[in-house]
């Protein structure tokens, strides 16, 4: 999917392009104004097919907007006026000459890829903090990462700050954890700092595990340093020597690459004793997964890395007190790692100026299912479904309407159509019944059954659920198997109740956040779509067509008598002489579709 | 002994430094995405089309790699960057259009606007 | 002295100490709010959810077993929403386990079902798939049924935390989760030393000792066999309870005469096969003591501890006393010594064994232990499956007149009696060496220093102005820990003695299953039955092994002097290294293996 040619500009005569912030701030400043004064003044001087103009989402300097960016050699001019335009267009765009007293230099670590990237259609509104480096850089060349100020954070914070002020900083950033609870980043560093221990761990949780996420994936294989260093900076921050990854054994792309950077920040002094000349000490270690979801929840992954079975424990007592081999851990996302070198670099302050009021930063989201665009966006919290799933992702394709979107992975609910203007960040999400979860974001449209999603995210968790606890290792295997009578046309009165009384049950009984969010697909469903399963219990209908056992195939009077049907039945269940209308015997279907694709005349109906 | 904020300033001028010296100030700069999600998609075959090209007798050519560029159902990305020019970006490069770019783009500068994101 | 804090439970004010959880806090205040997988002895474990309460701030139900109390706090135990959600929980459980309660061993005493009746389970809403095992029959002591278990992981943690054998684990994930060996080897082949403390917590039979009661009422009513029973000291003290009777009581006359009413012919004594077990080792030990033979030395009665030092610990072979146990002995006493003064054909006895221990059917079965062709004891019982025997004949347990054991093998001392408690042993063979090596008498006879639940017990005696340093420890555990001490240093001690489960043969895998209000490996519980022995061993004149006349008897007429070549045959044995799938023996000295 994605037209490739959407763009109406040939590319090929394009000399200049400019890039005009579309952010809410900029927009109050007149942006718009902006744009049109650009747009007369290009026609002027004819420049109309040789200069593009494209808006983007926030650029994150509201106080210098509107901002204007011209590609090649991305000048950034900030404060824009209406009247500075004829100026800039004459001196910068006709005459090669940039307007040096509007040029802002503010250099933000996440501003890179406007420069290399083409496509602000799906970049615009995206705002890359933690994959600020995802693409632009080569991953297996430390170079490149100390180009763009590598470790420059890391150097600061041993240098200029103490412990505790870089603590503050992460606090005053706001930032939450982006493993999915959303617990203050700051706040878990501090409990862990303020614990009296001659050893500390730092952990990155790397073992992600819900099926179609890849978030961690991409900012790992895109970018292992900055992970390296926010790690290292967590660890000068609490007093740990000792960091460790946790990556799943399925990611050998991303393990090769994180091993091949350990090794390169160890010959450069960035790893081990006497970092960068001062007196810090940390090393950095990998533990690879064995292909168990639950050892992504972090009591079950110390144990894991302890050689113990992968099953939680309760808490209290937390990581930050009683974690790795019974000392005080600080275990935290890949993406929020990946934020810290930016919160240190370009502070707390501005960090604060992104995102919601309380839910601060970016957030990467791994967008897949029905959409034109799949792939991985990070944007602002406080963006809205609909400007992801239609602004960035390009909207359903094939013409088919939006159902909803699934967020948060298999422990997350699935939103309706009138959610979309839902402004994302961890409350409104949870008010809404999902939860932002670890990012992943899946569009479905009007051909998904609801119960039927709602049945494979379960079938998931069942089988990834530990067995340590009574609710989710027999109540979702219940659950499961009253939704897959419900999907046979088994569906009784009453199932849903029982859906829900099980599904409440088990939310606020099991022991780790595994059971506790994996009736939230079946529940959210059942909350926004109960209709649908009544169809299924009551009717024995499926109205998206996906549930093979409730549907129903029979020839309509497009029939001529092919025979093409007949042919390719594989039980013989099809009747009918030579040019006139078949039959198709329903106690013998086995509803295989197969008539239904070889039909030429749209004579069978799928209902 | 210096602080660390002098030592990175040092290190990162000393990276940019072997950096040019590999070519990055060359008139043309290809890089090939090859994250898992590119590889899958064929990045690598793509990459050694390139290889070869220079290996060839292609001159004034830096390659490189990069990670996941987040164009997922668009791959494999490569890109095209000249200095005082738009980067061009192509999606969907199999090795044939990869030697295409090679003839066309590298040695005539002609942009295939077909395969332009 | 922490200052206390004030709890709010259902809506009452209640100081309580700090630094524990809700449920010991609600304990202490008469709250009992129900559980299933809490043990005070294990660790906490959070699994089964039954424990739940609601706690005001906190989003979810938290399970109290593991919530630690705050100042505060506001907790909730009996809402509306927890009782159906506590309900539904053991439905659940229930929903996954065979409903034969009729026909299963712990009909009438499972934990389980007492949960069910409490939460009113009246109809089953989530009926569905039911896990199907083949139930494991291949261990001569602990029979393994993986469709009862309802996975409350008490078994797993008491092998690995206080066994500290690491035989079980849950396995897989999901439905299929499964409490089993590793590899899932059957229990025979396993590292499991058939201590049998996972069947004493477990709440349901998922584990059970192996039954011989049908096979012993078929000998009993044979009147071909002559049926010859002894019964351990262990077994008098605990049997009791499993008539409801309170813990701690002797009843050692009435067991006499209820196994007579059962059918057997003689009834013998195993504190009789204990003084003979002491004259044994005590001479070993003073042998090996004057002659710079292996020291230290172990003790070797406890069958389970056995496996587990051949397992674990061969290169400690050496240090092992080769003395049989007592009921060995015993056993091999009676087809030998009885038989032939009685003039029967020792094929014709039918030795059976009434033991306090699970580890002591594996041990009768050991192709060792035989002589002339012959096994020493032919059927091993638990307690309980004794207990079931008499209740099953009609035997009215509580009343029946007290009788005395049979001669030549039932007379016994108080040294014999204390063999049931962790440190009796040692203190039996300390009364004997004592006086054999010193030729005085031994005037503090309780010895104090060896008695007591510690773990690992330190002591020492002079004898003839030699130091001789001793150490006791009960429970595998412990054991291990002190065999890794005299791994590093041999010169330590002198005498260890070892019994293989918490508390010493009192709390053995055979004894009866706790009653409603107590808990498995009560602590009171191991004490009363203890005192029990000590009251018997205080209720004796002959409280020394060497001063009982028919253990002299014995010697004179047959076994001539311990030591000699007729108790070698008779009452010594060799051990030799296992190595179950997986153990890999430390490189000590070239032993020889048998799988």
């Amino acid at each position: 999917m994605g037209d490739l040619t959407e763009r109406t500009m040939d590319v090929k005569e394009t000399r200049y392009k400019l890039t005009l912030c579309d952010g809410t701030a900029c927009i109050h400043n007149h942006s718009k104004a902006v744009q049109q004064a650009l747009e007369t003044e290009l026609d002027k001087h004819g420049l109309k097919d040789s200069v593009s103009i494209h808006l983007s989402g926030c650029l994150g300097m509201c106080t210098k907007g509107p901002i204007l960016i011209v590609n090649p050699g991305y000048i950034m001019y900030g404060r824009v006026q209406v009247e500075d335009v004829p100026e800039i267009v004459e001196s910068h765009l006709v005459n090669n000459k940039a307007v040096t007293r509007l040029i802002i230099t503010e250099d933000h670590l996440y501003n890179r890829f406007f420069r290399i990237f083409g496509d602000v259609d799906f970049f615009g509104k995206q705002m890359r903090i933690a994959l600020r480096n995802c693409g632009i850089i080569d991953p297996e060349n430390i170079d490149n990462y100390l180009s763009l100020r590598g470790y420059e954070a890391l150097a600061k914070a041993l240098e200029t700050m103490t412990p505790g002020q870089v603590i503050e900083e992460v606090k005053k950033s706001g930032l939450r954890g982006r493993g999915g609870a959303g617990f203050p980043t700051g706040l878990k560093w501090e409990f862990t700092a303020n614990q009296d221990s001659d050893e500390k761990y730092v952990i990155c949780n790397a073992d992600e595990g819900d099926p179609g996420a890849f978030m961690d994936r991409s900012a790992i294989e895109g970018d292992p340093h900055t992970v390296l260093e926010g790690m290292m900076i967590g660890g000068y921050a609490i007093g740990a020597g000792k960091g460790i990854i946790y990556i799943r054994a399925e990611y050998p792309l991303a393990i090769k690459r994180l091993e091949k950077a350990i090794a390169s920040a160890r010959e450069h002094g960035l790893l081990g004793e006497n970092i960068l000349g001062s007196d810090f000490a940390f090393d950095i270690e990998i533990r690879l997964g064995a292909g168990a979801f639950v050892c992504g929840e972090e009591t079950a992954l110390i144990h894991s890395i302890e050689g113990h079975r992968g099953m939680p424990r309760p808490r209290p007592p937390y990581p930050s007190v009683k974690g790795l081999f019974g000392k005080p851990t600080l275990i935290n996302n890949v993406e929020t790692w990946a934020n810290i070198p930016v919160i240190l670099l370009d502070g707390a302050d501005w960090f604060n100026t992104v995102g919601t009021e309380t839910s601060k930063g970016t957030k990467v989201f791994a967008v897949a299912g029905r959409v034109q665009n799949t792939g991985l966006v990070e944007v602002p919290m406080g963006t809205t479904l609909r400007e992801i799933i239609y602004d960035i992702c390009g909207g359903i394709p094939n013409g088919k309407r939006f159902k909803a979107v699934q967020t948060g992975g298999p422990s997350g609910g699935c939103l309706p159509e009138h959610y979309l203007d839902t402004e994302i960040d961890y409350e409104s999400l949870a008010k809404a019944g999902s939860i932002m979860g670890s990012g992943g974001m899946i569009v479905i449209d009007e051909d998904s059954c609801m119960v039927s999603l709602a049945r494979f995210f379960l079938e998931f968790t069942q089988d990834e659920s530990c067995g340590k606890c009574t609710p989710c290792r027999e109540g979702t295997k219940r659950m499961y198997e009253i939704l897959t009578r419900i999907t046979e046309g088994q569906g009784q009165p009453g199932d849903i109740e029982k859906l829900q009384r099980l599904g409440e049950m088990i939310k606020h009984s099991s022991l780790c956040g595994l059971g506790q969010s994996a009736p939230n697909p079946v529940l959210s469903t059942i909350e926004n779509f109960r209709e649908e399963y009544e169809e299924h219990i009551q009717d024995k209908k499926c109205r998206a067509g996906q549930c093979t056992a409730l549907l129903s195939y029979t020839i309509n009077d497009k029939c001529v008598g092919c025979g093409a049907c007949k042919r390719v039945c594989p039980v013989n269940a099809i009747e009918g002489v030579r040019k006139e209308k078949h039959r198709i015997l329903q106690e013998v279907c086995i509803r295989c579709g197969q008539c239904y694709e070889v039909c030429k005349f749209d004579a069978i109906t799928k209902a | 002994m210096l602080t660390p904020l002098q030592a990175i300033k040092k290190k990162r001028a000393e990276a940019v430094n072997r950096i040019v010296s590999k070519g990055y100030l060359s008139t043309k700069r290809v890089y090939v995405g090859m994250a898992t999600c590119e590889i899958a998609a064929g990045s690598k075959e793509v990459m050694d089309v390139f290889r070869q090209a220079i290996a060839n007798g292609l001159t004034d050519v830096y390659l490189s790699q990069k990670g996941c560029a987040g164009r997922c159902n668009l791959e494999p990305t490569v890109e095209v960057v000249e200095e005082g020019k738009i980067p061009v970006k192509y999606g969907r490069v199999t090795p044939q259009r990869a030697r295409d770019i090679v003839e066309r783009h590298l040695k005539k500068g002609e942009i295939i606007a077909e395969w332009v994101i | 002295m922490s200052q206390m804090i004030t709890i709010t439970i259902n809506g009452k004010d209640y100081r309580v100490e700090p630094n524990q959880t809700v449920m010991q806090a609600a304990d202490t205040l008469g709250f009992k709010i129900p559980r299933l997988c809490y043990h005070p002895k294990l660790s906490i474990e959070g699994a089964c959810r039954v424990c739940i309460v609601e706690v005001e701030g906190q989003r979810n139900f938290v399970a109290s077993c593991a919530f630690p109390v705050s100042d505060g706090m506001k907790i909730k135990t009996n809402t509306h929403a927890l009782r159906r959600a506590r309900r539904d929980i053991v439905e659940l459980i229930i929903d996954n386990h065979p409903m034969d309660c009729h026909t299963c061993e712990r009909d009438g005493n499972c934990e389980l079902q007492r949960l069910a009746a409490s939460m009113g389970i009246r109809a089953r809403h989530f009926a569905g798939e039911r896990k199907r095992y083949e139930e494991d029959l291949s261990s001569e002591a602990v029979i393994r049924n993986p469709e009862k278990c309802i996975l409350c992981g008490r078994c797993v943690r008491m092998c690995s935390e206080i066994q500290q054998v690491h035989n079980l684990t849950q396995a897989h994930r999901g439905f299929q989760t499964v409490v089993m060996p590793a590899y899932d080897l059957p229990m025979a082949e396993s590292v499991c030393t058939a201590c049998g403390q996972c069947i004493n917590v477990c709440p349901t039979a998922a584990f059970v000792e192996k039954n011989y009661t049908q096979e012993l009422f078929e000998q009993l009513n044979d009147p071909e066999r002559v049926k010859v029973v002894q019964f351990a000291p262990s077994v008098r003290a605990a049997i009791g309870e499993a008539f409801g009777l309170p813990i701690g009581q002797n009843m050692e006359g009435q067991l006499i005469a209820a196994l007579r009413k059962l059918g057997f012919d003689y009834v013998f004594d195993t504190q009789f096969g204990a003084d003979l077990t002491i004259m044994e080792e005590a001479n070993e030990f003073l042998e090996r003591l004057q002659n710079k033979g292996t020291l230290p030395m172990i003790t070797s009665c406890s069958s389970a501890w056995m496996k587990c030092l051949e397992q674990f610990y061969p290169d400690l072979i050496d240090n092992v006393s080769t003395c049989k146990s007592p009921m060995s002995m015993q056993g091999a006493m009676i087809k030998t010594y009885f038989a032939d003064k009685m003039g029967i054909d020792p094929t014709k006895i039918c030795s059976a064994a009434a033991m306090c221990c699970t580890a002591k059917k594996y041990e009768a079965e050991r192709p060792e232990l035989m002589f002339d062709g012959m096994r020493g004891v032919d059927v091993v019982v638990t307690t309980r499956e004794i207990a079931w025997m008499i209740k099953s004949a009609g035997i009215d347990f509580v009343n029946i007149q007290p009788e005395k054991a049979d001669h030549p093998l039932g007379l016994s001392s108080g040294a014999g009696a204390i063999f049931g408690a962790t440190g009796g042993v040692m203190e039996a063979a300390i009364r004997t060496a004592y006086e054999l090596y010193t030729g005085q008498t031994l005037v503090d006879i309780e010895v104090e220093g060896v008695r007591g639940l510690k773990g690992i017990k330190e002591g020492s005696l002079t004898m003839d102005g030699q130091e001789i340093r001793v150490a006791v420890a009960h429970g595998l555990g412990n054991a291990c820990k002190l065999l890794e001490v005299v791994r590093q240093d041999p010169q330590r001690y002198h005498f260890i003695e070892i019994m293989g489960c918490p508390g010493g043969c009192v709390g053995g895998g055979g004894q009866p299953y706790a009653a409603i209000n107590t808990i498995p490996l009560d602590d009171k519980a191991l004490k009363k039955r203890a005192q029990a022995l000590y009251d018997l061993d205080r209720g004796k004149t002959i409280r020394r092994s060497h001063d009982n006349p028919d253990v002299q008897k014995l010697y004179k007429e047959f076994l001539q002097h311990p030591l000699s070549s007729v108790s070698h045959k008779y009452l010594h044995t060799h051990y030799k290294a296992k190595l179950p799938k997986g153990i890999i023996p430390k490189e000590a000295k070239k032993i020889e293996v048998t799988q």
